[in-house]
């Protein structure tokens, strides 16, 4: 269990933390500004290979991590409480 | 799992049959091969540590000192420089990667339009803004009974007075939260109060509705609050609680 959650906050904390950056360079008009990180894409966010790149990774490293902390939080310990359960109950009859 | 595990053999207090000698130490892959816990694990580490420190008293040349605790070097400081590196290396990624924008420089001939302290004194500049609640006297002809401002600096006494009366309250006996529910309880409320009233102090830069914001500050701790005692009574119930309860109580023989 104690490994599925440093897993879990790995994940949240690393890819989070690489969402931030890029959100930062490509979501945030100014650091004072109460939407920042979650605003449309800045001007110029589509032009040239290096920006599309970084645009992309912005969306991949989010879900990555809402995703993997969703997976080794929740999907991972419950299927390992149906798979005990089923254990048992095949083991009672 | 491995050979070297005693089977069926009573725990003994004085670390032997826990500590494994030198040469036969389990590495890493075989730690986690054994599926027995990081409680096991922790607790064979501490067994170990107080197996080396007792064996250390025996010594002939050993000082009795009443310290008893790891040792600075190598022990702490290697732990220490090794967060210290982590939290200098994240100021630089970050301040590489983040550069903010340096501004114009401050003009003192105006003031300017945004006016806050330094975010760990957000709580008590929300402090100042409770307006709302300064009741009014009706006797008085519906006047105040005192400025908000007046208001605001009082609350901050109040604040303050509270944290200074806790510690006399509760002696702090406690080990893990689950002991005190009421007491973790309240320590909730405490740290969600802070955050809530430090929204409240900037509540020009929240987007939502201020005063929606304003009761969300209040209520949001009370429901905080009451979350945490009910988990925590919650988890009292039941067999583990008063077996680690037993556990945690233990002390390392003297």
């Amino acid at each position: 269990m104690a490994d599925e959650f440093i897993k879990g906050l790995g994940i949240l904390t690393g890819s989070g933390l690489a969402w931030l950056v890029l959100a930062s360079w490509y979501r945030t008009s100014s650091f004072e500004s109460s939407k920042q990180l979650i605003e449309p894409l800045s001007s110029g966010a589509t032009e040239g290979l290096f920006n599309i790149i970084g645009v992309t990774l912005m969306d991949v490293f989010l879900w990555f991590a809402l995703l993997g902390a969703l997976t080794f939080w929740v999907l991972i310990p419950a299927g390992h409480q149906i798979m005990s359960a089923l254990e048992e109950r095949r083991n009672a009859q | 799992m491995s050979d070297n595990e005693p089977e069926n053999e009573e725990i003994r207090s004085d670390g032997a049959g826990i500590v494994a000698p030198d040469d036969e130490t389990p590495t890493w892959s075989e730690r986690k091969a054994r599926k027995t816990g990081l409680s096991r694990l922790t607790y064979e580490y501490f067994e170990r540590a107080r197996r080396e420190d007792q064996d250390l008293r025996t010594e002939s040349d050993y000082v009795e000192r009443d310290v008893l605790a790891f040792p600075t070097w190598p022990h702490e400081t290697v732990r220490n420089l090794s967060i210290a590196s982590f939290f200098v290396g994240m100021i630089l990624f970050l301040s590489a990667t983040m550069p903010p924008h340096i501004g114009n420089p401050a003009n003192p001939s105006t003031t300017p339009a945004v006016i806050l302290p330094d975010w760990y004194l957000y709580w008590s500049f929300g402090l100042l803004k409770l307006g709302p609640l300064n009741p009014e006297i009706a006797i008085l002809g519906d006047q105040m009974l005192m400025a908000d401002r007046t208001y605001g600096v009082l609350a901050n006494g109040v604040v303050v007075g509270f944290i200074a009366i806790v510690p006399f309250l509760n002696k702090g006996s406690a080990r893990r939260p689950v002991e005190q529910p009421f007491w973790s309880a309240v320590g909730v409320f405490g740290v969600v109060f802070a955050l809530t009233i430090s929204l409240l102090a900037i509540k020009n830069l929240m987007p939502m509705n201020v005063d929606l914001l304003f009761d969300l500050t209040f209520l949001l701790p009370f429901v905080f609050g009451t979350i945490t005692y009910a988990v925590l009574k919650t988890m009292r119930e039941g067999y583990m609680y008063n077996l680690n309860r037993r556990y945690y109580r233990l002390r390392p023989p003297r």
